[in-house]
């Protein structure tokens, strides 16, 4: 006989009825059914296939922990496989299905894995799978993968939407059973802000499989609460540093049809001021033959069924229990009419004040469930020997566990307790209590008491007065618990991890082959490594390896509890953030000029910044490329530079500020002057370079790489709060307040007269000039600076960001007769190369000032500056260190690639023989060929030396000859034309 | 070309939205000021109304930081005018086009910001008046509540759009 509901009873809704499939069957359930309820009242037992033996599987639990009804439900991009049937709300339109089966749940091929168990023992892999060794990547792991498995992920998009969302609470309750509920109650009544969160759909934990008459009292109480939010169908995942938790809410998952509107899962992050962990306690599975065989079911899992959802697990139930919880299944099963075959106990005495029909069996052990698909019968071992009973179902119960998971996510280390039996959280945690049976109490009384005698000390220790507790009542008395791991003498095959089908042989061999301490045996056996982490078969390993070992379980200790604490979808993880979201974009004020004048955008970082401005007939992008390159050095260009840092400093000690931090002297900078400068890292390699100007004595304004601009500001500020608090320094970004344009080439002064009332004129305004000026005759001002990347007579142009796209425009229309062009990002990279200008590029994290040509720069009479001491070791000052030089292909027509290696002229292509790299490369139009910056050992020693350059990556050779870095212009005639 | 040069509001052609419980809308580009140094909101305040800014908010930004904020533009002679007015070692930095300000209100308009933000938004511990420097997502933001059910966000301009983007959708 399978399992059926019951015409009466239960907490589900009769008067209506929910429609939904497994593997293809129409059936129908109620409101207030999970999948698994419902598919245990349409007397569906089998729903799954273990991972390795494919053997029959059931359902086991009625929670989180289930590891054996995996089910993948859902079609097209809401396929979500490796669901716990257990958790699913019943929906209608719930399309559920088996996995890990061919070609079907009752025929599956790959059940013949049973067969060959002997030779699939733990560790069978490792011993196996040796010979050839080639064959592990390509044949025998490929194969196994495949033999075994879970559900399949979809390939396709997920529809849905997810959201994150912070929240804060004086406390956060964590399970809505009765130390939870009467926690959230205290604290809700004394006005704190309360977050109640539990996994189910209903509040009420025990109360509810009990039909406790106080929880709609409770509840009732919580509707008047303004301060207490109620979070259902929410899973604290984890517990994370500053009291700060995460938990999924599954909005939408119980809906046929999600709202669009809303989020299907939403993840929290909780900052809470103190919690409380009313998880309660995981009833443990009992270790004997057949103890996965469908039917086989924890207690408390059978009751839970039976009184919520009115479900009979079969007609002739056979209960094995070692504490009180199998007796109040048989009580309950009993009196909805269900036969109870027996009570097996293994304990000498039986549970006191046992007065139902079914007859004890103390000092017994079921060793064996027997059946295939489901449950026929069990061998019972007793003092009298083994005898057979008849039954359609079995109860198990081999005690509790804490469920103390989150309390040890941030390192601590579960206590074994031989009172309880079992592990228990360590007691004192800062902002987290634990209470009821996630801190070992078995009552409900002395549930409710302490849920409630704890909010009130977790409140009254973030300062609220004099907290009353919502209980204090009841009988708490609590009984020894006794530990059984498992029956001796069973024939079947007798699981401790279901998920990863490892059974009390596996251990056992663990254990013998050197592998008992816990973790070993964890990897060995694949115990506890499932989707479920072990919820169920973590307690038995370690009280077997215990035994095996001869030592007691506080010996042997846990594995490590981790985040998170149920599966978590990666829709969840990931939020808002896909697709276009998946990360925000930075406009510069300067967008939509460039876009109007057709530019083609490349991102950098956040940014969008024009790459190159196509023209009609232009074909690839070098043609662009090479035509605004040559147009800037021949007549003008414009290009937006608004998204390079800028950074105002502004105090008395602004100048001594700068002098510290650049290894260049910045102190005597001149107002009304501009200086490049070289910041160092305190182990004196470059850490950025720009301009910094001076508008007045106590004000300067940096420019940074547009990479580094949030980093150097955090630098400056670390500088000035933490190394030299003495002086009066104050910083603003301000890269968003300007509209930056560089207008390069020999007519960019002509078209820049047309719209600066000043004298900009070479005697008036010369290289390195800062200043602000004046613009259309008085009507808007700006920020002019004479300084040039291209090597070109140029100046760069900031005004407020909204008036960036007006004064551009303003710029092409006067340059439109000296032949003004819009460059972007690319034209700009070839006139640094052609000019020998560095960027990131050179600029790696492990070069000095003088490995780039730069060292006299740095200042020898300053007293100090970051990087300096390291600068003067000798290895940063050693002459083969990689320094920088030009490179180029003695055949024109030849070209190399960015990230080439140099090697000595003849040598042979190996890493000993390497000289360095090209650092940057690009076609230059004006000289008709490629050109390269490179670091090269001892390379400005080197200037006129061939040498190869090799691509090892795609095996290209090309000629090449050692020359300077500065190609275009080497006396800087352009640039101080 | 227009004769006199014309300002381009970041969230230009934006227009403001209103949802049945949340409502977001762009804030005309006036003034925006950064103040850093040793002074107070008190001394702050008195000196801006003798300038005939007494419709501006002064709002905390930092460890002796604070946000001016206004509807009118304010010329550079102005600016000029009030930055040699400040208090010594006291320095005014014009971020009036560098920062953008969103309003958005409603009664689910804390809902909406918890998306975004770990600051806590309930009454007791962020009233009006209240601001913080905080992130929405991904987006760096100056939060400050304006009334019980209306708060402003503060963000780079180069960001507006973005973060504008990221609200739309709340006030459909």
């Amino acid at each position: 006989m399978s399992s059926y509901r019951l015409s009466t009873g239960g907490q589900i809704d009769r008067a209506r009825s929910i429609k939904f499939s497994f593997d293809g069957k129409a059936l129908t359930g109620h409101p207030g059914d999970t999948l698994a309820s419902a598919l245990l009242a349409n007397g569906i037992q089998l729903v799954g296939r273990s991972f390795k033996y494919h053997r029959p599987r059931g359902i086991l639990t009625a929670g989180a922990a289930e590891p054996n009804a995996l089910v993948t439900t859902g079609t097209g991009g809401r396929t979500e496989a490796n669901t716990r049937a257990t958790m699913i709300e019943l929906h209608d339109e719930l399309n559920a299905r088996s996995q890990n089966r061919w070609p079907s749940l009752a025929f599956d091929i790959g059940a013949v894995n049973g067969l060959l168990s002997p030779f699939l023992s733990a560790g069978f892999y490792y011993k196996t799978f040796m010979w050839p060794a080639g064959f592990w990547e390509k044949v025998y792991e490929p194969l196994i993968r495949k033999a075994a498995g879970l559900g399949k992920a979809s390939y396709e998009a997920d529809p849905d939407s997810y959201e994150k969302c912070w929240a804060h609470c004086d406390l956060l309750v964590i399970g809505a059973g009765p130390a939870g509920l009467a926690a959230a109650l205290t604290a809700g009544r004394a006005g704190a802000r309360v977050l109640l969160a539990d996994e189910g759909f209903a509040f009420g934990g025990s109360l509810l499989t009990d039909g406790d008459a106080r929880l709609s009292a409770m509840l009732a109480e919580f509707e008047a609460l303004p301060n207490v939010q109620c979070l259902p169908r929410t899973t604290v995942i984890g517990w994370y540093d500053d009291n700060v938790f995460g938990a999924v809410e599954r909005v939408q998952k119980h809906v046929a049809e999600p709202d669009p509107r809303q989020p299907v899962e939403r993840l929290w992050r909780i900052i809470a001021k103190q919690a409380i962990l009313a998880s309660g306690a995981e009833e443990r599975p009992l270790v004997f033959g057949g103890n996965d065989i469908p039917g086989v079911m924890m207690a408390g899992a059978m009751r839970s069924y039976l009184n919520r959802q009115a479900v009979a697990p079969g007609k002739r139930v056979a209960v094995f229990t070692t504490n009180n919880a199998g007796y109040r299944t048989a009580a309950d099963l009993e009196a909805a009419g269900i036969e109870v075959a027996a009570i097996v106990d293994p304990r000498s005495e039986g549970e006191p004040g046992w007065n139902g029909k079914a007859k004890v069996l103390t000092n017994s052990c079921i060793v064996d469930a027997l059946g295939g698909k489901a449950v026929s019968g069990v061998s019972i071992a007793g003092a009298s020997g083994v005898q057979r009973l008849e039954a359609d179902a079995v109860a198990m119960s081999g005690g509790w566990s804490p469920v103390i998971h989150l309390a040890c996510h941030r390192g601590a280390k579960p206590v074994w307790s031989d009172t309880h039996a079992a592990f228990l959280a360590p007691e004192r945690q800062e902002g987290l209590l634990l209470a009821g049976s996630a801190a070992g109490l078995w009552s409900i009384e002395a549930c409710l008491n302490d849920g409630a005698r704890k909010a009130a000390e977790a409140l009254e220790a973030i300062g609220f007065a004099k907290v009353e507790p919502a209980f204090a009542e009841g009988d708490t008395a609590q009984r020894a618990a006794t530990p059984f791991w498992f029956a001796k003498g069973s024939k079947g095959k007798a699981f401790v991890d279901y998920q990863n089908d490892v059974n009390l042989k596996d251990l056992g061999l663990a254990v013998r082959e050197g592998y008992g301490d816990v973790e070993l045996a964890k990897r060995y056996t694949t115990n506890g490594m499932a989707t479920d982490q072990g919820k169920l078969s973590n307690i038995n390993a370690i009280g077997i390896l215990a035994e095996a070992r001869g030592v007691s379980p506080a010996e042997v200790g846990t594995t490590t509890f981790r985040p998170f604490y149920t599966p978590v979808s990666f829709g969840a993880l990931t939020g808002v953030s896909r697709g276009k979201h998946f990360q925000p974009v930075r406009k510069s004020p300067l967008h939509d000029w460039a876009s109007k004048n057709g530019a083609t955008f490349v991102e950098t970082g956040l940014w969008y910044r024009a790459a190159w401005f196509p023209r009609a007939g232009e074909t690839t992008w070098r043609d662009s490329v090479d035509r605004e390159v040559l147009n800037i050095r021949q007549n003008a260009g414009l290009c937006d530079v608004s998204t390079l840092g800028k950074i105002e400093i502004f105090g008395k000690d602004a100048a001594t500020f700068l002098d510290r931090v650049y290894c260049n002297g910045f102190a005597k900078l001149a107002v009304g002057k501009a200086r490049y400068g070289i910041m160092l890292r305190e182990d004196g390699m470059i850490y950025d370079d720009g301009t910094t100007s001076r508008f007045s004595d106590d004000h300067f304004f940096m420019t940074t790489t547009t990479a580094l601009a949030a980093g150097v500001l955090t630098h400056l500020e670390f500088c000035a709060q933490t190394l030299w608090p003495e002086l009066q320094v104050h910083f603003a970004s301000s890269t968003d307040q300007w509209a930056q344009m560089a207008v390069a080439g020999p007519k960019s002064r002509a078209i820049l007269s047309e719209i600066v009332e000043e004298d900009i004129s070479d005697l008036a305004f010369p290289f390195m000039s800062a200043r602000t000026v004046s613009l259309f005759g008085g009507k808007l001002e700006g920020r002019l600076f004479r300084i040039s990347f291209s090597g070109e007579l140029a100046y760069e142009l900031g005004v407020p960001a909204g008036y960036g796209e007006y004064v551009a425009d303003a710029i092409m229309q006067a340059g439109q007769k000296h032949g003004i062009c819009a460059y972007g990002a690319e034209a700009l990279g070839v006139m640094r190369i052609e000019k020998g200008h560095v960027t990131h590029a050179e600029i790696n994290g492990t070069v000095t000032p003088g490995d780039l040509g730069c060292g006299r720069m740095v200042s020898a009479t300053k007293p100090d500056f970051i990087g300096k001491a390291m600068l003067a070791r000798e290895g940063m000052q050693a002459p083969d260190r990689p320094r920088l030089v030009g490179v180029k292909p003695l055949d024109p027509k030849a070209r190399f690639r960015t990230g080439s290696h140099i090697l000595s002229d003849g040598a042979a292509a190996t890493l000993e023989n390497d000289q360095g790299y090209v650092t940057s490369s690009c076609f230059s139009p004006n000289l008709g060929h490629t050109i390269g910056l490179a670091l090269i050992k001892n390379g400005p020693e080197r200037i006129g030396e061939k040498v190869m350059i090799w691509n090892g990556l795609r095996n290209e050779f090309t000629d090449g000859v050692i020359c300077s870095p500065v190609f275009i212009d080497p006396e800087n005639e352009k640039l101080h034309a | 070309m227009p004769d006199l040069p014309t300002s381009k509001p970041a969230l230009a052609g934006k227009a403001p939205l209103q949802g049945v419980q949340f409502a977001v809308e762009a804030l005309p580009e006036g003034h925006l000021l950064q103040l850093m140094g040793p002074t107070t909101l008190d001394e702050l305040r008195a000196l801006f109304d003798t300038f005939g800014l007494g419709g501006s908010v002064i709002r905390a930004a930092g460890f002796r930081q604070w946000y001016v904020m206004g509807e009118a533009p304010l010329e550079p002679a102005a600016l000029r005018g009030i930055a040699g007015a400040l208090p010594r070692g006291v320095f005014l930095s014009d971020q009036s086009h560098g920062r953008v300000r969103i309003r958005v209100s409603g009664p689910r308009a804390a809902q909406v910001l918890a998306r975004g933000t770990a600051v806590d938004l309930h009454g007791s511990q962020f009233p009006a008046g209240a601001a913080a420097m905080t992130l929405f997502g991904h987006i760096p933001v100056h939060l400050s509540r304006t009334g019980e059910a209306e708060f402003e966000l503060t963000v780079l301009r180069s960001f507006a759009e973005a973060l504008f983007g990221e609200l739309e959708p709340f006030a459909a």
